[in-house]
């Protein structure tokens, strides 16, 4: 039933993008996105197009597996191309009662779909070639200049990472309880949405009454083996800039660099 | 009246091989069926298709309730799930009312039944399972492990069950909690419930059940009484069960030279024959 949900979708295969620096992939990722906004015309799109396609090669992420998280994006997108073309002021070339399509209009919503897709693909080549582990010592050490500031970050960092932990399981228990409950005659698919809200009680407060004790158990065994946060911790896997970060950086700000010119380009 | 299973093919997903591998076997009125094998067998995948939860993954595969085969379009799944109670492994989590009395109606209430029914019907259930009055109103977290268990199980049984399935319903119990619940099933069986147990306790297997059924990686090992099953010590080892304690006892005797029977289950015979050999 509920087995089917991945999150943290990882693809587990070696790659150039697999053994980046988790950081050097937060930042592309961030410039990745950043630019899709910085430039609005057609040469913008082509060389984002023309970098995404080289990152999608070199990540060695099948395609499929790169659009799968467009799928709960269907209506979004549907959504806004259809606004968009139908409520842009422009030149007419059809109309019907109060419809009309433009030519802007069509030119937006292009644009905008594609830039929707664009931002869905980059963030999942993010996830798609890096563990929540690695993700999460990626952003401790990455904002670890905000320690200066009194940001807990190594607490967030151990919080986050456990709560990825725990995500899997309680998929698991929500399984397991469902099912009890659907063994005691409980109906979650049936009714309006009232009655669907009260049949959600017998599945939820066992739900919170299971993580609640867990999480118990997790600060009771982390007390025990004397954890304190205020120690600085060493990593297995230290996270060290190697030559190919350093040359992914500089490949970013070329990037970037190239995305700001193409704005100024006037047709 | 009974329930059959004709050909059943399961498996959780295409890349996995089948998690049940042509199971076909008959479950008699009365019966105490006990259903074993190894971890990652196919026990709790086989039972859970007897209430529906889940599907054959076979167009062949039937499986025929009281004579009408529930994966027929016109049948009722929701009636099969009073008809065919499920208590699943560690029931506890499936509490979640305020007080005892109201978490057992849940089932009844589901069922259809009008709220003073359903608490007749809760209370009955409870006495069942041993739960005494002074409970009904506290809340069942603040229960005992044993009490918990008991109350799950009193949350099925208030569905008035024909046939009762349960999966490992003493795991994790002290000696006491799990002779009650036994005791429990044990009477629930004389007055006529069919039982199907899934157990990795050859000891409760052998004292309770008529019937054993032996599952090896999906597929039917194995269908025969308790005695045929156990008296075989080689083939137990082959499909990786131990046998049951008292049994074991028996046959170091008769190895260390006793004059012993080996083919005793009843814990009371064990005894006398083991007085025997102090005797000598």
């Amino acid at each position: 039933m509920l087995r089917d949900i991945t999150i943290g979708q990882y693809y587990n295969i070696k790659s150039i993008i697999h053994s980046l620096d988790p950081r050097v992939k937060l930042m592309g990722t961030l410039v990745f996105l950043m630019s899709l906004f910085l430039s609005g015309n057609i040469f913008g799109y082509i060389l984002a197009t023309f970098a995404l396609t080289i990152v999608i090669k070199k990540s060695k992420v099948p395609f499929k597996f790169m659009i799968r998280g467009l799928k709960s994006l269907i209506f979004l997108l549907l959504l806004s191309v259809i606004f968009n073309i139908f409520l842009t002021p422009g030149r007419v070339i059809w109309k019907f009662y109060f419809l009309q399509i433009t030519i802007e209009g069509i030119k937006i919503s292009f644009m905008m779909a594609l830039r929707l897709v664009y931002l869905v693909i980059g963030s999942s080549i993010l996830t798609l070639t890096t563990t929540p582990n690695e993700l999460t010592s990626g952003i401790e050490k990455g904002l670890g200049f905000m320690k200066k500031f009194n940001v807990p970050i190594a607490e967030i960092a151990m919080m986050m990472s456990i709560s990825l932990r725990f995500i899997p399981i309680l998929i698991e228990e929500t399984d397991r309880i469902m099912k009890a409950q659907i063994a005691r005659g409980a109906n979650f698919d049936e009714g309006n949405l009232f009655q669907k809200a009260k049949a959600m009680i017998p599945l939820l407060v066992p739900l919170f009454i299971q993580a609640f004790r867990r999480a118990n158990d997790l600060a009771e065994a982390m007390e025990s083996r004397f954890y304190n946060s205020s120690v600085e911790r060493t990593k297995l896997h230290p996270l060290i800039y190697s030559n190919n970060d350093k040359k992914s950086y500089c490949f970013m700000f070329i990037f970037l660099l190239c995305m700001i010119a193409t704005h100024f380009i006037k047709i | 009246m009974s329930i059959q299973i004709k050909n059943l093919y399961f498996r959780y997903n295409k890349e996995l091989p089948l998690a049940i591998d042509n199971i076909s076997f008959d479950i008699n009125d009365g019966d105490f069926i006990s259903i074993i094998g190894e971890t990652g067998s196919g026990k709790s995948t086989l039972v859970q298709h007897l209430n529906g939860l889940l599907k054959a993954t076979s167009e062949d595969s039937k499986i025929l309730v009281d004579n009408e085969n529930i994966y027929n379009k016109d049948y009722s799944i929701t009636k099969l799930r009073y008809k065919v109670g499920l208590v699943f492994q560690y029931p506890e989590y499936q509490l979640f009312e305020t007080d005892v009395l109201k978490d057992v109606m849940y089932g009844a209430l589901n069922k259809g039944l009008k709220e003073d029914e359903a608490r007749e019907e809760a209370k009955k259930a409870l006495s069942l399972v041993g739960i005494s009055e002074e409970l009904y109103d506290s809340s069942p977290f603040d229960l005992s492990g044993g009490e918990k268990r008991r109350v799950s199980l009193a949350g099925i049984l208030v569905m008035s069950p024909k046939y009762l399935v349960l999966d490992e319903p003493a795991a994790g119990l002290d000696p006491l909690g799990r002779k009650q619940i036994f005791n429990i099933l044990h009477n629930l069986n004389n007055n006529g419930t069919t039982i199907i147990l899934v157990s990795h306790s050859m000891q409760d297997v052998v004292t309770y059940s008529n019937r054993v059924i032996v599952l090896k990686n999906g597929k039917k090992h194995k269908d025969a009484t308790p005695k045929e099953i156990f008296l075989n010590e080689k083939e137990m080892k082959e499909i990786g069960l131990s046998l049951p304690d008292q049994i074991k006892i028996l046959n170091i005797l008769k190895e260390k030279g006793f004059n012993v029977k080996t083919n005793l289950f009843s814990l009371d015979d064990v005894k006398r024959e083991i007085e025997k050999c102090l005797e000598i």
